[in-house]
């Protein structure tokens, strides 16, 4: 019917036909496109409502009973049965557990640590006043902090998203953990836990200090890391010193490959890539979750970043991703660029 | 003889160590030291922490959850005694 009616003798009529079916065209072809595209793609097409997910979150906390040992920890908490807690490191940890699930999947349709619903487990009191927190490749686990320079590592938000962004890291690019490839890993935990952390107090770039466990470390003076001026976390500690993380590329630290040099400085030049996106977001305003954000989780899951991706790599894919979601010649395309440029990257 | 256990690594790198005399002869200190030394190509823990023990003039990397049960009261006392290397 339609094919008679574009070759009509009425020219009217004949546009109008091969109008609709071009119209048709597209749409068969955007209806077949989205139904094959993964949630990750509709997100980030923009085609996923902010409330349209539904509670699927699985978790289970534990108590190690200051022991090491996960076989004999107490479950202190599961989704299933939502038992009524005493534990602060419990509570904790469930809060952060859940602003973190929250986060992957309102934002970017993420179903979970595999995005496929991987059941969270975190384990708190691990070991006698461990001041540490770590993913295992399984697990988060926490300890309670040595109670003179660390209190309990579940004291911020901001470092369970960090942890929980290892084990979404480890399932997409999998970076390795050395030199600058495990400086972009620890970078994309601690861009993720402050953003987990700034939606759930709902602070924009503004309102944020851009500081990782604050709470954590003992004095208001002090806090783990900052992202908006790496390098200054804690300076002249008693115990500590100074935060020896540099913030642009020409303070690099050459550190050896070993467990003694940090695997080649990953905590350390961390702060470089941290920089970048921090200014990065502030240049662009309002929540960093919302583009600065969007653009960092799209690379994060580009299967073409490598495993032994450096910092210009990553660089040059935050702005391919910014380019395609906001255009070659947008505000945010330019943030990033002068993000990357300040970092000296 | 005189060990030393250094701790390294963490969600912030910091080393910690400390240093003290124990009542073991030679051949019962390489014992030890082979059933805990940490295999040399495990995973790498994304923020895990570090042991390695010094006697003498060599480190070996160690995993303390083997301690076997006769040492565990000295290792027990040895983390509790670490202190950050400033």
């Amino acid at each position: 019917m339609l094919t008679k009616l574009m070759e009509s003798g009425n020219k009217k009529i004949a546009d109008m036909a091969i109008n609709t079916n071009f119209r048709s065209f597209r749409f068969r072809n955007d209806r077949i496109f989205f139904q094959q595209s993964s949630l990750h793609e509709k997100t980030i097409l923009g085609l996923i409502s902010k409330d349209s997910g539904k509670d699927i979150m699985q978790m289970e906390v534990y108590d190690c009973r200051q022991k090491t040992d996960f076989i004999n920890a107490t479950l202190l908490w599961d989704t299933k049965t939502n038992q009524k807690l005493t534990s602060v490191a419990g509570k904790n940890v469930i809060k952060g557990g859940k602003a973190s699930w929250d986060f992957y999947w309102k934002l970017f349709g993420r179903n979970s640590i595999d995005n496929k619903g991987m059941l969270i487990k975190q384990y708190v009191h691990f070991d006698k006043g461990m001041d540490n927190a770590y993913w295992d490749g399984r697990r988060m686990v926490y300890g309670d902090g040595d109670g003179t320079v660390f209190t309990s590592f579940t004291s911020d938000i901001d470092v369970i998203g960090h942890e929980l962004t290892h084990g979404v890291t480890e399932n997409e690019a999998n970076l390795d953990y050395e030199n600058q490839a495990g400086a972009l890993n620890e970078s994309f935990s601690d861009i993720f836990g402050i953003m987990i952390k700034q939606r759930f107090n709902n602070q924009d770039v503004k309102k944020s200090n851009w500081l990782i466990g604050e709470k954590v470390m003992i004095g208001p003076k002090y806090a783990l890391r900052s992202l908006k001026a790496p390098g200054t976390a804690y300076i002249n500690h008693p115990e500590l010193g100074s935060d020896p993380q540099p913030a642009t590329m020409d303070k690099y630290q050459s550190l050896p490959d070993t467990e003694s040099g940090d695997f080649g400085g990953v905590h350390i030049n961390s702060g470089i890539p941290n920089f970048a996106f921090y200014v990065t977001a502030f240049n662009i305003g309002g929540y960093a979750w919302e583009k600065a954000g969007r653009i960092w989780y799209a690379v994060l899951s580009d299967a073409s970043l490598a495993q032994n991706a450096n910092f210009a790599d990553v660089k040059n894919l935050t702005i391919v991703h910014a380019e395609k979601t906001f255009g070659i010649n947008s505000l945010e395309v330019k943030a990033v660029k002068q993000g990357w440029s300040e970092a000296k990257v | 003889m005189k060990i030393k256990l250094i701790r390294t690594g963490g969600f912030i790198p910091i080393t910690k160590e400390v240093e003290t005399e124990v009542n073991l002869t030679d051949k019962e200190m390489d014992r030890l030291l082979q059933v805990i030394q940490r295999d040399p190509v495990s995973p790498r823990i994304k923020d895990g922490s570090y042991y390695e023990l010094t006697v003498g003039s060599s480190s070996t990397p160690v995993d303390l959850e083997k301690v076997p049960d006769e040492y565990k009261a000295i290792f027990s006392k040895l983390k509790s005694d670490l202190k950050i290397v400033k």
